[in-house]
């Protein structure tokens, strides 16, 4: 029996590329790879937002009515409705002259029951020495 | 010259912007590009904006990635697809972009 943890870290800014999509992407289907898992075996997905990978947390992104593509505003919110533990630099938060009610914290409009944290550089610094792989998109 | 610039990306070689001089420089900031019209890193503005009096950022653009017009720095213009090609065909002879 083993907890393999997993650390998706976002540092790419949304839509010119795929980067940031394929993170969240990658991050949601490894809450879904239990059934290939052996009994008791499983993973721990962390999803964090660092420099410019902050900005894919911002709120009424509208690529859905211009574009016609899914906003990663909308992935944002499905990681916290599958219960991903998200983290957000503080600092790169405040680089960018963000408040907490600019960005994607909570996913209740959609039944969500876990929230995002702000945290700092420290708090996610720890979290890349503790997990087994550690991927940055 | 009359040089029209789209530019894309948010952290961009500015080496290459500030060589550019032309007669009359556009800059239509356009994807990522439509951060620096909006974000200001540690409280300041893009230098880019500094480089010319003609800045134009596509408010689809903005919208997509959850800015608004009104949070775009005074000094460029926010501007629709149907506004750009009207820049690209009437107010630049050449267009590159960065």
């Amino acid at each position: 029996m083993a907890i393999t943890k997993l650390a998706f870290i976002v540092r790419s800014l949304p839509y010119k590329t795929e980067a940031s999509r394929l993170a969240l992407t990658h991050a949601i289907a490894s809450q879904t790879v239990e059934i290939y898992l052996e009994d008791g075996d499983n993973v721990e997905p962390v999803l964090c937002y660092i420099g410019d990978g902050v900005l894919n947390c911002l709120k009424n992104q509208q690529a859905g009515k211009h574009y016609g593509i899914t906003s990663l505003e909308q992935h944002a919110k499905n990681s916290l409705l599958l219960d991903l533990k998200v983290m957000i630099c503080k600092e790169d938060v405040d680089k960018f002259g963000l408040k907490e009610d600019q960005l994607v914290m909570d996913a209740e409009d959609i039944g969500g029951e876990t929230n995002a944290q702000l945290v700092p550089y420290s708090e996610i610094q720890k979290v890349m020495e503790e997990v087994d792989h550690l991927q940055f998109f | 010259m009359k040089l029209g610039v789209l530019l894309s990306d948010h952290k961009t070689d500015s080496d290459v912007l500030g060589r550019l001089t032309a007669e009359k420089l556009g800059i239509i900031l356009v994807g990522n590009g439509t951060y620096l019209a909006t974000i200001k890193e540690n409280g300041k503005a893009s230098p880019i904006l500094d480089k010319t009096s003609n800045l134009y950022v596509l408010v689809e653009d903005l919208e997509s990635r959850g800015l608004s017009a009104a949070n775009v720095d005074s000094r460029v213009k926010p501007v629709t697809y149907s506004d750009v090609v009207d820049l690209i065909f009437n107010d630049y002879e050449k267009i590159i972009w960065l």
